[in-house]
């Protein structure tokens, strides 16, 4: 990830604070949380973060898709409802 | 039922309590609107679910992020434009004809294939596909907003999957 690129606005990008937002990043993925912060270069941090999200994606995808079905499946007349329009109110 | 009231700072338990709120009170209203259950239904209902799931956590984020607005345009563009399908034998509202304009003129064209003058490697360009509203940001502004997203998102995951398994155990 180039480093050099100045910002379009007044500001200019420093080396220091691409590391630190990297940092911070890492501290984020479950992958790299354990290693030592400066192990783990920029673009492995990159990478293992576009793969964390599309797997955040597909979860939200599955887990949406689980939901939709337990839904449908609770009866309105069930207790089942009444707990969750409990929890609803 | 009230909405607790927004903090300022996206502190885990209170970000987790105010997304369970929301994407409670968004499933409640689908599950009003519920019909005859068939396989187009519940294809239909896992397609609401997912997207009461990414608008309640652009809603409880609000207008703070690039992330957030970028989903909650694209939400409401939705909606207009279901919305024009149906009024067909209507005059054209101009007044949502003049706003879309203004909408789409904002925004740089997010399709076109994005060409970086600086050469940076295509995991930056991979990021910015996945992450909403980063099309055009720098770097710096870049993984400041993935950070966040990735945050959001890890959040709203662990809502889903509390709720899944209260749901399938009472």
């Amino acid at each position: 990830m180039s480093s050099r690129r100045s910002g379009s606005g007044a500001s200019r990008i420093t080396d220091d604070q691409i590391i630190d937002l990297v940092s911070k990043l890492q501290q984020l993925l479950p992958e790299l949380r354990n290693r030592r912060s400066n192990k783990a270069s920029a673009s492995k941090v990159l990478q293992e973060t576009c793969n964390y999200v599309r797997s955040l994606h597909k979860e939200v995808d599955d887990l949406s898709d689980r939901l939709s079905r337990l839904l449908s499946t609770i009866d309105d007349d069930s207790p089942q409802a009444s707990i969750i329009r409990s929890l609803l109110n | 039922m009230s909405p607790p009231q927004q903090p300022s700072s996206t502190n885990p338990n209170s970000l987790k309590i105010r997304l369970t709120h929301r994407f409670l009170h968004n499933l409640n209203n689908l599950n009003k609107k519920r019909s005859n259950l068939d396989n187009t239904q519940i294809h239909q209902r896992y397609n609401r679910v997912k997207l009461a799931a990414y608008a309640s956590m652009a809603h409880v984020v609000g207008s703070r992020r690039a992330w957030s607005r970028a989903i909650l345009w694209k939400i409401r563009n939705r909606k207009v434009s279901t919305r024009h399908k149906r009024v067909d034998h209507k005059p054209t509202n101009h007044h949502h004809a003049r706003s879309i304009k203004r909408r789409t003129t904002n925004h740089s064209n997010p399709k076109r294939e994005y060409v970086d003058p600086n050469g940076n490697s295509g995991q930056e360009v991979k990021l910015r596909k996945l992450v909403p509203g980063v099309e055009t940001m720098d770097a710096c502004g870049l993984l400041d907003e993935t950070a966040d997203y990735i945050k959001c998102l890890a959040t709203q995951v662990e809502v889903m999957r509390n709720l899944v398994d209260l749901f399938s155990t009472i």
